[in-house]
């Protein structure tokens, strides 16, 4: 698919998801794989918004790039905010914990780990970017044995 | 988003339509915490909600925490099967109360007083 450049703002998360849905559609993922992919899209960009480009005192521009191959759909987030590695934040401590001991945020990275397959974080340059994996059904296979 | 609000006898039912995330999450959570008065009864019925980030979840979080401070109750409605499943793993169904329907949600909070 072509690529998507957006400026880094709250409201580009429209066309954000408008693009993450095109390409869940285009993979022929099924209902609940194409709702965790945008869910992880939609975090990692809304994270870089408020983390990535507030920190760096500028606005910049996120671009997302969605590839299609035969085994699997692989989204390449890439922005020019303060390096940032989601892969290496810990998965959070208070889930068990009652409301009143919960923390009000860092629910976005550990639900976007949670829903794809695989999520892999390259510094490039000036840039992070972060590559999104989901796996593809493996064609008629697929639903003889699933059937 | 749409967010619509109606009384209907003791409760206060708001009906949100539309996706929640980043961008919509915050003019709802001002909303609905404005409806968070003294021994209110909130029913948010999600059924126009198809979609929901970790920022719904923050809103969710933060009303829940301003209507049991205020000696409220809030339920849930309508919530879509992945929804679910988000606050499932978040362990936002460890202290929420849901229904599936309108009906089922207002007669929970009737019968608390």
């Amino acid at each position: 698919m072509k690529a998507l450049t957006v400026p880094g703002t709250l409201d580009a998360l429209d066309a954000i998801a408008e693009y993450t849905i095109a390409a869940a559609e285009a993979a022929n993922l099924d209902p609940d794989t194409s709702y965790n992919l945008r869910l992880a899209i939609d975090e990692l960009v809304t994270n870089i918004i408020q983390h990535g480009y507030k920190t760096a005192d500028q606005t910049g521009t996120i671009r997302l790039q969605a590839i299609l191959s035969d085994r699997a759909l692989i989204l390449t987030i890439e922005d020019k905010g303060v390096p940032y590695d989601p892969t290496q934040k810990s998965p959070p401590r208070d889930l068990h914990l009652p409301p009143e001991h919960r923390q009000m945020g860092g629910l976005g990275i550990y639900l976007a780990m949670k829903s794809v397959d695989r999520l892999i974080y390259e510094r490039v340059g000036d840039r992070n970017r972060n590559i999104v994996m989901i796996e593809r059904p493996a064609g008629l296979n697929y639903d003889w044995s699933e059937g | 988003m749409d967010i619509t609000i109606n009384k209907l006898q003791a409760v206060t039912v708001v009906e949100l339509a539309g996706d929640l995330d980043a961008n919509t999450a915050s003019e709802v959570q001002q909303k609905v915490i404005s409806l968070a008065t003294p021994s209110s009864k909130i029913l948010l019925d999600l059924h126009g909600v198809k979609y929901m980030s970790s920022a719904g979840l923050r809103m969710l979080l933060s009303l829940y925490r301003h209507v049991t401070a205020n000696k409220g109750q809030v339920v849930l409605v309508g919530l879509a099967p992945q929804i679910y499943k988000t606050m499932s793993i978040t362990g936002f169904l460890n202290f929420f109360t849901t229904c599936e329907t309108l009906e089922s949600g207002l007669a929970v909070l009737q019968q608390k007083s």
